[in-house]
């Protein structure tokens, strides 16, 4: 079982002047699970695409099972043993679960019927833990986390030594994440080494037997998981003290209530929800993938309508329910939705476009633009949120995912919101980014804005809100205060409300 | 061997690289400066070209469908792909005012008729794409519509009114040898990017282009948006029907398709203008400037192609030829000039 499989020594990549990887080793070996972690632009990328074949034009050595070896392309890589799971999935929606499986390769028959390809298909699909899938069915009405474990079953079927999965768990919710890390045990179990690639390290602890941490491009320490500490790591990947990745929490109890919201009942949600928002806190919403924690937030903020509610301002006294997100923006409710790509960015545009884009009355005056003025506003918002104001006339697509999310948030500083709800705030952000977010948004709660945050990040969700309301499938359950608000409660309700203990075991 | 082989393929590779990187980098001006060349060298080479009177051909040449590109530019820096009715659209106009004209309304009250038929119909397919009909459907249903309205009122025949008549200075009028026509053609391409670069309405534009969720949840609605650029890019087609007519003093419902002897179909020249110098087709990305310029590029390529005896067959091609081939080459350029992180 022990001696490494796949050792790498002194690797270096550069791209013209850049030097992607300065000198990495890293060794897995059978049956283990190796967490690669570091921030963005710390080479994870580049090294996984040398593991995978996808870049040959690197310096360094690359062992397997102690042998001098050449993964020069994909298809060596693959002979070699070598499957990598992309953040992307490349699944073809339309054709069976089965069919993806055998897609592309020569591990399937040449000529099947569905039938025997599904019987085919379905040892793959028991061991990635989708046993109750029906191999026939079209890929496309699976959920997402269903379908990265057939693109793991497809990896699987070409009987792999070594499995790269590169964030697997990035856009799924807690029983999906919880599915994968299954899966990642019991392969491991069978023999074969993974290399685990994530952002969140709640999983990074919960799954790994060894840690490579890389920080500009070289290995910094490779560490046992059982001997790690939280704070070691993270200033491992930071290159410095990280002293507290969460603000102090918040919870004074006798604030003034600022929002009444009112039998809200957005679609997918089971029934009507009530609830109050105070000046200054940070509410949470706890729940799975497809709770409906998210649709309340976008229902709030006018970006799905409801079917029914009302919001109900105390200070103001104003109540009312946007139907729109431009009526929310002029009551001052900033929305941002969990897909920054989709909706929340203008990729194309430059940084200072988006962070002026949701105020632009602010920044004009009869319709014409004021220059000076939004550059005022842009470099105002990025001093806020740690943006380089260097780089405002620069295209927002070139910048970090982290960076994004912070544009992303930041241009509603724009219309000094009071209410602020954010779906997802840190999804597939670096650690460094991410902490200046919450530090962020502790700055404005203090400042007097309410804000809500939907997570379905364990580990976020019960560090930084002051309250939580847990959501399991379409209802709320439970409110935590105080000292409720702690990761085995969250989860508890928002797994199963009524206290089976068998989820227990996952966190 | 292997050992110069290896070096051979990794020169090459860093042949190509610096190539490719040259392209992204420079890739604009590289092909600007190629295509000045190679202009300059047939300009060279065709007699009668390179006089004065005949750039000023070119120019005032390219400011009709100029005109009619700077509309359309809106449409398709907002997202909402291209008006397949930009040729309709004028027709119907150009009936409108000639109709007016030969009934005796005055000049005035004539481009009134072409502006107000604009309108109506720019606004209608606008609140049709708005709320989320295929711009290419919506635009190909109200070109029938349009086109069949025109020949109907008009029965298929020319309208014409007589000289002197109080539109001609527009047609044919001139400040200082300075066709009128060329003249609004400079005045609007300015205005136009004034209003892009410098109004808060120009910046809806781009931004509802690049994205037009992103655009929704920051409060900018496409269904204003598809309206107002749909007028805008409708009334550049009255505009420039009622030029036409008060330069031919007469109208018909054909003026502006491809059997009139003009270098083809308005409509595909004006989409050619828009693409030709590189504006996104998808929205966000572009300026009614690079439309302008593409106008006097697709003219003066016309021009030299008439003056070497080119018919007009082999023109339109070339047209078409020029859309395909800028797709082409600024996809390239576009591609890989922005990083995903």
């Amino acid at each position: 079982m022990s001696g490494d499989w796949l050792s790498l020594r002194g690797i270096r990549r550069s791209f013209g002047s850049i030097k992607a990887l300065n000198g990495v080793d890293l060794n897995v070996k059978r049956g283990e699970v190796l967490g690669l972690v570091g921030e963005n632009g710390a080479g994870k990328s580049t090294l996984v695409k040398i593991i995978s074949g996808f870049d040959s034009g690197f310096e360094g050595d690359v062992f397997i099972d102690g042998k001098p070896a050449k993964l020069n392309t994909p298809e060596r890589a693959q002979a070699t043993g070598i499957a990598i799971a992309q953040q992307e999935l490349s699944l073809i929606p339309t054709l069976s679960v089965a069919e993806n499986i055998f897609l592309g390769g020569n591990h399937g028959p040449v000529i099947a019927s569905l039938r025997r390809l599904g019987k085919l298909a379905k040892p793959y699909l028991d061991e990635v833990g989708l046993s109750n899938v029906n191999p026939d069915l079209p890929v496309q009405r699976l959920s997402i986390g269903e379908r990265n474990l057939v693109e793991v079953a497809r990896l699987i079927a070409h009987k792999p030594q070594l499995l790269i999965l590169d964030e697997p768990t990035a856009a799924l919710g807690e029983s999906d994440s919880q599915r994968i890390l299954e899966m990642v045990r019991r392969l491991r179990d069978a023999g074969k080494s993974i290399v685990y690639v994530s952002h969140r390290l709640d999983e990074i602890f919960s799954v790994t037997d060894r840690v490579t941490v890389l920080r500009d491009g070289a290995t910094q320490a490779t560490l046992a998981t059982s001997e790690m500490k939280l704070d070691d790591l993270v200033s491992l990947m930071l290159g410095r003290e990280l002293n507290k990745m969460f603000p102090r929490k918040n919870p004074e109890l006798d604030r003034p209530v600022k929002y009444e919201v009112r039998q809200l009942w957005p679609d997918r949600v089971l029934s009507p929800v009530s609830f109050d928002i105070r000046k200054g806190e940070i509410l949470g919403l706890a729940g799975q993938l497809g709770s409906g924690a998210g649709e309340v937030l976008a229902t709030m903020g006018g970006a799905h309508r409801g079917r029914s509610g009302s919001l109900h301002n105390l200070e103001s006294g104003e109540s009312f329910l946007p139907s729109s997100p431009k009526r929310a923006i002029n009551m001052r409710i900033a929305y941002c939705s969990p897909d920054r790509k989709h909706d929340g960015l203008f990729l194309g545009r430059p940084i200072l476009e988006n962070l002026s884009a949701a105020n632009l009355g602010q920044i004009s005056i009869f319709g014409w633009m004021r220059t000076a003025a939004e550059r005022n506003l842009g470099i105002h918002i990025a001093k806020a949120f740690t943006i380089d104001d260097r780089r405002l006339s620069e295209e927002v697509s070139v910048l970090s995912g982290g960076n994004q999310q912070k544009v992303a948030l930041g241009k509603w500083l724009a219309i000094a919101p009071e209410l602020i709800l954010i779906d997802e705030p840190t999804r597939g952000v670096d650690i460094g980014a991410r902490a200046e977010i919450y530090r962020k948004l502790r700055e404005l709660a203090d400042a007097g804005a309410a804000i809500i945050i939907a997570s379905t990040d364990l580990y976020e969700i019960s560090n930084l809100p002051d309250r939580v309301m847990t959501f399991y499938k379409g209802s709320p359950t439970s409110v935590l205060e105080g000292d409720e608000v702690r990761s085995d409660t969250i989860l508890k309700n928002i797994t199963n409300p009524e206290g089976l203990e068998s989820m227990r075991r996952a966190s | 061997m292997e050992v110069s082989r290896d070096t051979n393929s990794t020169l090459t590779k860093q042949t190509i690289f610096a190539a490719n990187s040259v392209l992204r980098l420079h890739g604009f001006k590289l092909l600007v400066s190629l295509l000045c060349i190679g202009f300059i060298v047939l300009a060279l080479a065709t007699p009668g070209y390179l006089t004065l009177f005949n750039l000023k051909t070119v120019v005032r040449d390219a400011a009709l469908v100029g005109i009619m590109g700077i509309g359309l530019t809106f449409v398709t820096l907002s997202g909402n792909f291209f008006l397949l009715s930009m040729k309709e659209t004028a027709a119907l106009c150009i009936i409108g005012f000639a109709m007016g004209m030969s009934n005796g309304l005055g000049f005035e009250l004539s481009l009134l008729i072409a502006i107000g038929i604009a309108l109506i119909s720019g606004v209608l397919q606008g609140v049709l794409i708005g709320l989320g009909g295929n711009p290419i459907v919506v635009t190909l249903g109200a070109a029938g519509i349009l086109y069949g309205l025109a020949s109907w009122w008009s029965d298929n025949l020319v309208i014409s009114f007589r000289r002197p008549n109080d539109a001609e200075w527009l047609g044919t009028g001139s400040v200082y040898g300075v066709p009128n026509i060329t003249i609004a053609f400079v005045l609007i391409a300015i205005l136009a990017e004034l209003v892009l670069r410098k109004t808060r309405f120009g910046r809806q534009v781009y931004l509802i282009g690049a994205n037009r969720a992103a655009g929704k949840a920051t409060g900018h609605e496409n269904l204003t948006m598809a309206i107002k650029v749909c007028a805008i890019a409708s009334v550049c087609c009255a505009f420039v029907a009622v030029a036409f007519s008060a330069q031919m003093s007469s109208a018909q419902a054909n003026y502006f398709s491809s059997e009139f002897g003009s270098s083809g179909d308005f409509t595909i020249l004006v989409i050619a203008t828009v693409m030709v110098a590189g504006n996104s087709i998808v929205g966000g990305y572009g300026s009614t400037l690079r439309t302008s310029i593409g106008a006097v590029f697709i003219a003066a390529i016309d021009n030299m192609m008439v003056l070497q005896g080119f018919n007009s067959g082999a023109r339109v091609l070339s047209v078409g030829m020029m859309i395909v081939i800028s797709i082409l080459i600024f996809a390239y350029i576009r591609r890989d000039s922005r990083s995903e992180g």
